[in-house]
């Protein structure tokens, strides 16, 4: 038994060693990425991904970390924990900064410095005194978005909200109606999260508004019932059709034309962007003097091939 | 039955009182039979383990320590209503949903209700308790097993826990907690540092580090001991003490061990069931407690596997998946395995989703030695 | 001897339809071994329940020491002073054996136990019945099945039992351990208390029984005294008649 059990600690051991990263005593700068995603969020991936592509390109030590369950106060607590282990820089989600905020400021206070990614605002990210803001604000990318549907010819549209609770996501719609250069007025419409009712109320309002141009849908669960509805009312390809993020459908749509852009909002850079700030900071003093966006990224019909090649990889 | 000199008729036929076959116990046998070894090897073996790997790594500076004293606390209380629970035979999978639940039911109350927060405190542990007492009632009066009614809890309660404020305020996260307990007595006996001169005086003689920068600038990284811990330490030893000391803690033992022989001396056995089921439902709103006033907001996702992570510190523990064994303590420093290894991980740089393989060997390990170990005790084969 | 201390007339118990007491009459007297046998399926363990409260008789009346009892729980049959050892169900094998020996009754100092006098009661309560303990921290299970017998009696009497039910105490153990067993059992006897005997073998019953009733199909078949009464005609009762005669026959006797 005695023997067994030995074996057993030995053979845990050995396993466990090259897993184990050589405590170099900070010859390069080490930085930890902390996310908010749980475990099975697959979306992550392409996150660290970067995040792994991004210490080798600059040649410094990176970490991941996630609350395995996805719940915020544990994430709170791996904030600190990396804080603890005293890392050059420490970049970040804001996923809920009631709870995340008194740890991510003890750390600034501590003399780490913070990067927010993702989800957050700038103001949230400043507020917490994080160097700066690496994601895609809402309100933003509704502008570019509809500042490219401007230069296309868009003079009018709909936009296809459907989680009209959410008002951060609602910003999209308005951002897209400045870069317009028109009212949002009565052209945002809550359409619910049934396909069903959703492709009605799209087709209810196309048939009181003939003179709408473009049309903006805020994620797969709107795009896909627009595309159905304007297929039933033969619009397809005939009327300007953008939407945020991407889909099986959505990109189907873009190569059948059918869509002429898919907002992406570009995870890759959210990752790899705040550690090449990070270093060049440390390293050489230089930073940028603003937030960055990482999106929009415009996927269209000729980017295609690539987007469906890296997809959940570095895409 | 193992024969090592006194087993079997033998001792009744010799007799006298002074048998020279019966062995003499010396004090490290006596210390060999209790539950908690298995814990006190794997602390030891847990710390020199990561004092080699990441002794450098900030592990073990004032952060470092408070950073996975926090997170082991966080377990002991929860692993001292499940240990004590298991002891008495019976399983709590609602344990999660209930810190969720709890958590939820203090800032409706509390925030979203406006009741002074010290009622809206008293309310949700009435509430949560009263669970727990169903939860009990329902498993003594139906004979199912627990396992089976607790995992209907831990979903009925996540539901209300995210229908309740998705249908009052429209969204599942509740912030303004820390605003609304502002100079509320109750909320300050959940979330106070103590002992904040301590550290002071630490950071003083450069012990502990100071904030380089901000608002606190000057000021001890370390504010003082959280109640979180200062929770765990009470509630491990109430919970020792009741366990090992008290009538009601043989009966604990007497029922988990068997409910029929302990029906026939006349001990309570539904009575002593449901009041630890109402134990576990305690431990888990004082989780709740101290985690939102710490945070500020309540999440209708907080707590989401907390009852394995329990059920796991009090394993590693000692205490048997069967009942009528088990140690407070020995929960304890399994609650303290857990957290080393967890945050340790960390510390050593080891990609974090490897932090599962560990658990699993872990927990492994110590079924395996508390095994052994009980084998030892009893002479059972 | 004096009068009963527990008197048992005409009792009957159904389980619905099922009858499973159909008149049974018994009664013990103080210091004697009044032995119960019956094959499997005689109503043996219905009646121990019924006499020690945890079943309520159909019909049929109990009186203890010459009055009317109903008992309502064991906790009252207990409390009277009748008191069960349990064939398999009398110990946790994982807890001390001082855990065991109070359990239910754990003397209190202030709101803690009193270790020192539970521990020091026991061993010297196990001594009395012959058995040196390690120590009273020991597991019963690491105890022999005829130990553990043991522990349950001395617990019984040192509770104040006037009558002490045995059941089958004997079945699942080996010859040595038997014999314990049974010594123990004269030993209890001895000290004034009655003591009821359950059992299906008879040579057990022979060993230390005063008296005999045979249990059958729910009924009793009548009492006989020691010396009133052969192994064989026990045996024939127990069995009812004929068929065993022959069996045993063929068997040699040996049954």
């Amino acid at each position: 038994m005695k023997s067994f059990l030995k074996t057993v600690a030995a053979a845990a051991l050995v396993a466990a060693t090259p897993f184990m990263a050589v405590a170099d005593g900070h010859e390069s700068q080490r930085y930890v990425l902390v996310s908010h995603a749980p475990d099975s969020d697959s979306w992550w991936n392409t996150i660290r991904n970067a995040l792994t592509l991004a210490g080798e390109q600059m040649g410094v030590e990176v970490e991941y970390r996630n609350p395995p369950t996805g719940d915020i106060a544990d994430m709170a607590r791996i904030i600190e924990q990396a804080a603890a282990s005293g890392p050059d820089g420490i970049i970040t989600t804001l996923a809920d900064p009631t709870v995340l905020g008194d740890s991510i400021r003890a750390a600034v206070d501590a003399g780490i410095d913070v990067i927010i990614m993702n989800s957050g605002t700038p103001e949230q990210a400043r507020d917490v005194g994080a160097l700066m803001y690496v994601g895609q604000p809402e309100y933003d990318a509704g502008f570019a978005a509809g500042q490219r549907a401007a230069g296309d010819g868009v003079t009018s549209f709909l936009c296809v909200n459907h989680v009209i609770s959410n008002p951060v996501v609602a910003e999209r719609c308005v951002g897209f109606a400045d870069g317009l250069g028109v009212e949002l007025g009565e052209s945002m419409i809550d359409a619910g999260q049934d396909p069903q009712e959703i492709q009605n109320r799209v087709m209810a309002y196309l048939n009181a508004n003939p003179d709408t141009d473009g049309i903006l849908t805020l994620g797969p669960t709107s795009a896909d019932p627009t595309i159905l509805a304007l297929e039933e009312l033969g619009l397809a390809g005939d009327i300007y059709f953008g939407t945020f993020d991407l889909g099986e459908n959505i990109v189907a749509g873009i190569r059948d034309g059918v869509i002429q852009w898919g907002i992406d909002q570009q995870p890759f850079l959210q990752a790899y962007l705040p550690v090449v700030v990070l270093t060049n900071y440390h390293r050489y003093g230089v930073l940028p003097g603003n937030n960055i966006n990482s999106g929009p990224g415009f996927i269209t019909a000729d980017g295609l091939e690539l987007v469906e090649a890296l997809a959940g990889e570095y895409r | 039955m193992s024969d090592n000199g006194n087993g079997d008729g033998g001792a009744l036929a010799a007799g006298g009182p002074d048998d020279e076959r019966i062995k003499k116990t010396g004090g490290l046998r006596q210390w060999l039979i209790r539950p908690e070894l298995g814990g006190i090897v794997g602390v030891i073996a847990v710390f020199i383990f990561f004092g080699v790997l990441a002794g450098d790594s900030g592990m073990f500076n004032a952060q470092g320590i408070m950073n996975w004293s926090q997170i082991s606390a966080q377990f002991m209380i929860i692993a001292v209503g499940a240990c004590m629970l298991m002891v008495a035979g019976e399983f709590d999978l609602s344990v999660g949903s209930m810190i969720g639940f709890a958590g939820i039911s203090i800032a409706m109350f509390g925030v979203v209700w406006g009741w002074p927060m010290w009622v809206a405190i008293l309310i949700t542990f009435a509430i949560c308790m009263g669970v727990g007492a169903i939860n009990g009632v329902i498993v003594v009066r139906t004979g199912l097993p627990s396992f089976i009614v607790t995992l209907a809890f831990l979903f009925i309660l996540r539901g209300f826990t995210i229908f309740i404020p998705q249908t009052v305020e429209n969204r599942t996260i509740i912030g303004g907690i820390e605003e609304a307990a502002e100079g509320d007595w109750l909320a300050a006996v959940f979330n106070t540092d103590l002992a904040g001169w301590l550290f002071r005086w630490l950071a003083d003689i450069g012990v502990v580090d100071t904030f380089s920068r901000g608002t606190r600038a000057g000021e001890p990284v370390i504010s003082g001991i959280p109640m979180l811990i200062v929770w765990a330490f009470v509630l491990v030893i109430i919970g020792h003490v009741v366990l090992t000391r008290t009538r009601f803690g043989n009966w604990i033992f007497a029922v988990g061990g068997d409910a029929q022989a302990a029906r026939y001396v006349g001990v309570p056995v539904d009575r002593v069931k449901i009041i630890m089921f109402m134990t576990t439902a305690f431990c888990a709103t004082v989780f709740a407690c101290v985690q939102v006033f710490e945070f500020g907001s309540a999440a209708a996702d907080r707590g989401i596997l907390k009852e394995f992570e329990a059920i796991i510190a009090v394993v590693i523990g000692g205490a048997l998946l069967t009942g009528g064994y088990g140690s407070v303590v020995g929960a304890a420093l399994g609650a303290l395995i857990f957290g080393v290894v967890q945050q340790g991980l960390f510390f050593a740089d080891v990609e974090s989703s490897l932090f599962r393989v560990f658990l699993g060997v872990i927990l492994l390990f110590a079924v395996i030695l508390n095994t052994y170990i009980r084998r030892i005790i009893t002479g059972e084969r | 001897m004096a009068d009963p201390i527990v008197h048992m007339e005409n009792i009957t118990k159904h389980f619905g339809p099922v009858i499973a007491l159909n008149g049974v009459s018994f009664d013990v007297k103080a210091g004697e071994c009044h032995c119960l046998l019956g094959d499997n399926g005689a109503g043996k363990s219905t009646f121990i329940k019924t006499m020690s409260g945890v079943h309520k008789p159909t019909s049929g009346e109990i009186m203890f020491e010459g009055r009317k009892m109903n008992f309502a729980s064991p906790r009252d049959a207990m409390e009277a002073g009748i008191a069960t050892v349990y064939q398999d169900l009398a110990m946790i094998p994982l807890m001390s054996v001082t855990r065991n020996f109070w359990m239910g009754r754990e003397p209190k100092k202030g709101f803690f136990i009193d270790f020192d006098k539970a521990n020091s009661t026991t061993m010297s309560e196990m001594k009395k019945m012959g058995i040196n303990l390690r120590s009273p921290d020991q597991a019963v299970g690491t105890l022999s099945g005829g130990e553990r017998q043991t522990v349950a009696i001395a617990r019984a009497v040192y509770f104040g039992a006037k009558v002490l039910i045995l059941d089958e105490p004997t079945s699942a153990l080996g010859v040595r351990q038997t014999s314990n067993v049974l010594a123990t059992v004269d030993r209890v006897r001895k000290s004034g208390i009655g003591v009821v005997f359950i059992t299906h073998n008879v040579r057990h019953a022979m060993a230390v029984g005063d008296r005999f009733t045979v249990l059958n199909r729910g009924k009793t078949l009548g009492t006989a005294a020691r010396g009133e009464i052969t192994p064989e005609e026990l045996q024939d009762l127990m069995a009812g008649g004929q068929e065993m005669a022959q069996l045993e026959g063929s068997l040699g006797g040996t049954v």
